[in-house]
């Protein structure tokens, strides 16, 4: 029997719902997807759970209207969850076992997983994830495989990312508010960069940023791992605000100047004579024309700080130097237009879009990026409970 | 009525502690101090100790962990209560940078706030040489440090130190003169002199002043008023202005040789260097015993807390320049409030080397538009 899945991610713009089943040949394949604008969330934190309840409601109502026009009806029970929100950390720890024998075999490596697993994370915190790193043997770091080596104290390296406990639990009460259990919170960047990441560039280093409407999520990789992963309190709402704060719009208004006509770069699209124009948004206000010139500045200056922070970020932690494979954009904001050049330009390095491409049924997706966090909490859930499907859910019932 | 001071000065950490017993020393027996810290050992060079989150730490200090000591402040930032009767006033010392300073700091600010006690913080940031994951953990906290406290004093060792070259005689020059300054504060307000600084007005001042910044200084000669006041202009901790001065406290302390002309040179020199628009209070402690020939002189600059960005000036622009065009239609009405934070107005805010990064950027960054 193959199994199904469902993810769901209560962005700061949108709530985005998908749900997926394993095919033959072991990939996954995304069946059905839904998008609704969210309402009661700022900067990836939900600050009104009735609100959040209701969007979580919506989009499951589209994918039932979606499932039914396709002929095969599916009620959720329960989905992972993409969270992303400047309160979500990740932190190094590290598991050792002695080795007795003077020689690496199964038992010490289980012994530095334990000890591992064992560290507890600060009060208030809810553990996310560990993401197993490198093998230290006595001073001999970056190992991958230590079975059969020779030394004396074994090292396990690891992440753990977690978040604020009471963060996660409004997601949950606001799913649970529409009938939907939550099955595990993931980080929404890790699972973004699941989905997008070829396996060359995990090796040669990479960063993948997860532009996404309240926050960014980045998350490094190098020889295969990940390095560092974290949360910048920027994202698309900010430039959303920052136009309109500019031209004193409405926020809708501003929203459409951004995704209809703004560029991230200076140059071919914002000549020094261009204007833009911006409908009233009542009976009271007349239209108007605003500069494009000076909509781009603001879209650019935005963006430009952005990377400043992703830049000066990584270089603190030593790993900007480490991306040879450079840098994938994804996200909602990853369909701003030229932001990929404006990254590449600010960053020194190449940048492309990333879309998912580790599993099916996005490909005529025009804007897949948009999918990325979703798709990669399938792919985990497909890989980690490939025994169990949506049915399992409080509420999960199944309908062929 | 009670003799009990209604001030209080905490010192938070191991160097916190330090700077309270530098002040206990220089101030005697009438200061109401109280130390804490996550290491045990602190408490062992005396005064009232609170050791924080023992059954948590073991009095092995926090590791440089801020939510480590954060956590270990609040599970016993309770007991700091006993010392809080009749307190009017706190004052807190303490170093950033490390885990106690700031985790710690936060939690006593909490449990003041609370209990309706103002607080001032008089916080040191680290060397530039101690490296960036100390420097990550000062900034960290200082926003939410400033936030939490009535005013806050930020002050960078290496400009406390400049010219210093040896680690520990720099460290033991920056608590000396730390306490120092607390000291002097501490006067101005418990043992004024001729001229006593009105106690509502400086209530006022201080219950929502913001961030400030501090500095002393000390001449002794037939000019030294007017060498006071050239040393405070040249002072670096009064050098970084990044909003104009909303208030001034000025104190002079001095023996009984003070003249009423050396007031008006430091008044009138510390006005015109520092806000001549700013209000301004004036206190003098007299104390022939400590400042027999000598004069000393403790400024506090307080900023605006907020800069409404239509009147930021241009870059580049003198005397404030041009002013960015306001649009004719509009405003407040449509949500987007004059600090720019907008829809971000009751978010948690992204704070970046002191920058807060909900206010649009091209407002920060002072871009002229066209429109």
């Amino acid at each position: 029997m193959s199994s199904i899945h469902a993810a769901l991610e209560i962005g700061t713009t949108r709530t985005v719902l998908a749900i997926g089943e394993a095919q033959s040949g072991g990939r996954f394949k995304v069946t059905c997807h839904a998008e609704i604008p969210s309402s009661g969330i700022r900067k990836s934190q939900i600050l009104s759970i009735p609100d959040a309840t209701q969007s979580v409601r919506s989009v499951l109502r589209e994918i039932e209207r979606r499932q039914d026009a396709a002929g095969a009806k599916v009620t959720i029970g329960n989905a992972m969850l993409a969270v992303s929100g400047q309160h979500i950390l990740a932190t190094h720890a590290d598991g050792q076992a002695i080795v007795d024998s003077g020689k690496v075999g199964d038992s010490e490596m289980q012994e530095a997983a334990r000890r591992l697993r064992e560290i507890p994370i600060p009060k208030g915190r809810e553990l996310l994830d560990i993401v197993d790193q490198d093998y230290v043997l006595d001073n001999l770091g970056g190992i991958t495989s230590p079975r059969g080596m020779s030394g004396k104290v074994l090292k396990l390296n690891a992440l753990q990312i977690h978040a604020d406990a009471n963060r996660l639990q409004d997601a949950r009460s606001a799913a649970e508010g529409a009938h939907l259990e939550i099955r595990e919170p993931v980080f929404a960047a890790t699972c973004a960069a699941d989905a997008v990441l070829e396996d060359h560039e995990r090796r040669n280093g990479a960063l993948v940023l997860d532009l996404g409407g309240g926050s960014t999520g980045y998350a490094v990789y190098s020889d295969g791992y990940l390095l560092s992963a974290g949360v910048i309190g920027v994202g698309g709402d900010h430039v959303t605000n920052d136009i309109a704060h500019a031209f004193q719009t409405t926020n809708a208004q501003a929203e459409r100047l951004k995704l209809d006509e703004a560029s991230a770069m200076l140059g071919q699209y914002s000549p020094e004579t261009a204007r833009v124009h911006v409908s009233g948004f009542s009976a009271l206000m007349d239209s108007r024309t605003i500069s494009r010139r000076s909509l781009d500045t603001v879209v650019n200056a935005r963006f430009k700080e952005l990377f400043t922070v992703v830049r000066e970020t990584l270089e603190e932690q030593d790993l900007f130097h480490r991306l040879h494979s450079g840098i994938v954009l994804t996200g909602g904001g990853a369909g701003m237009r030229e932001i990929d050049a404006l990254a590449g330009q600010e960053l020194g390095m190449n940048v492309r879009i990333g879309r998912p491409i580790h599993v099916d049924g996005l490909e005529n997706e025009k804007e897949s990026w948009k999918y990325s966090a979703v798709a990669g909490a399938l792919l985990y859930a497909h890989a980690n409970f490939e025994e169990k499907s949506i049915l399992d859910g409080i509420f999960g019932r199944f309908f062929k | 009525m009670s003799d009990v001071s209604p001030m209080l000065l905490i010192g938070i950490g191991t160097a916190g502690a330090k700077i309270a017993r530098g002040v206990s020393r220089a101030y005697g027996d009438d200061l109401r101090f109280t130390l804490a810290d996550t290491d045990a050992s602190t408490g062992e060079g005396g005064g009232d100790f609170t050791l924080l989150g023992g059954d948590r730490l073991s009095g092995r200090g926090s590791g440089g962990d801020i939510v480590a000591a954060r956590l270990a402040a609040e599970d016993s930032v309770q007991s700091l209560d006993s010392r809080l009767e009749g307190v009017r006033l706190a004052v807190i010392a303490t170093c950033l940078g490390g885990g106690t300073g700031g985790g710690a700091t936060l939690e006593a600010l909490r449990r003041l706030s609370s209990l309706g006690i103002p607080a001032i913080v008089f916080a040191t940031t680290p060397f530039m040489f101690e490296g960036q994951d100390r420097q990550r953990n000062a900034r960290g906290v200082m926003s939410m440090i400033e936030d939490a406290a009535s005013a806050t004093f930020f002050l960078p060792l290496d400009k406390l130190v400049a010219g210093e070259d040896n680690m520990e005689s720099a460290m033991r020059r920056a608590i000396d003169t730390v306490a120092g300054g607390i000291t002097l504060f501490w006067r101005l307000i418990e043992k004024p002199g001729y001229i006593k600084l009105d106690a509502d007005r400086l209530r006022h001042l201080l219950s929502s002043a913001g961030r400030g910044r501090f500095s002393v200084v000390s001449t002794q000669g037939t000019n030294r008023a007017s060498e006071a006041v050239e040393k405070l202009v040249e002072s670096e901790l009064l050098a970084t202005a990044s909003a104009p001065a909303r208030a001034i406290l000025c104190g002079v302390l001095a023996g009984e040789d003070l003249r009423l002309s050396e007031l008006g040179i430091v008044a009138d020199g510390v006005r015109n260097a520092f806000g001549d628009h700013a209000s301004f209070a004036l206190g003098t402690v007299n104390d022939e015993a400590t400042f027999c020939g000598r004069l000393a002189v403790v400024v506090m600059v307080f900023e605006s807390k907020s800069v409404d960005p239509e009147d930021q000036p241009e870059p580049g622009a003198p005397n404030g320049g041009r002013r960015r065009r306001r649009s004719a239609k509009g405003g407040s009405s449509l949500g987007v409030g004059p600090s720019g934070r907008g829809r971000f107005n009751n978010a948690e805010p992204t704070i970046w080397h002191g920058e807060d990064l909900d206010i649009p950027t091209f407002i920060r960054h002072g871009i002229n538009l066209d429109f």
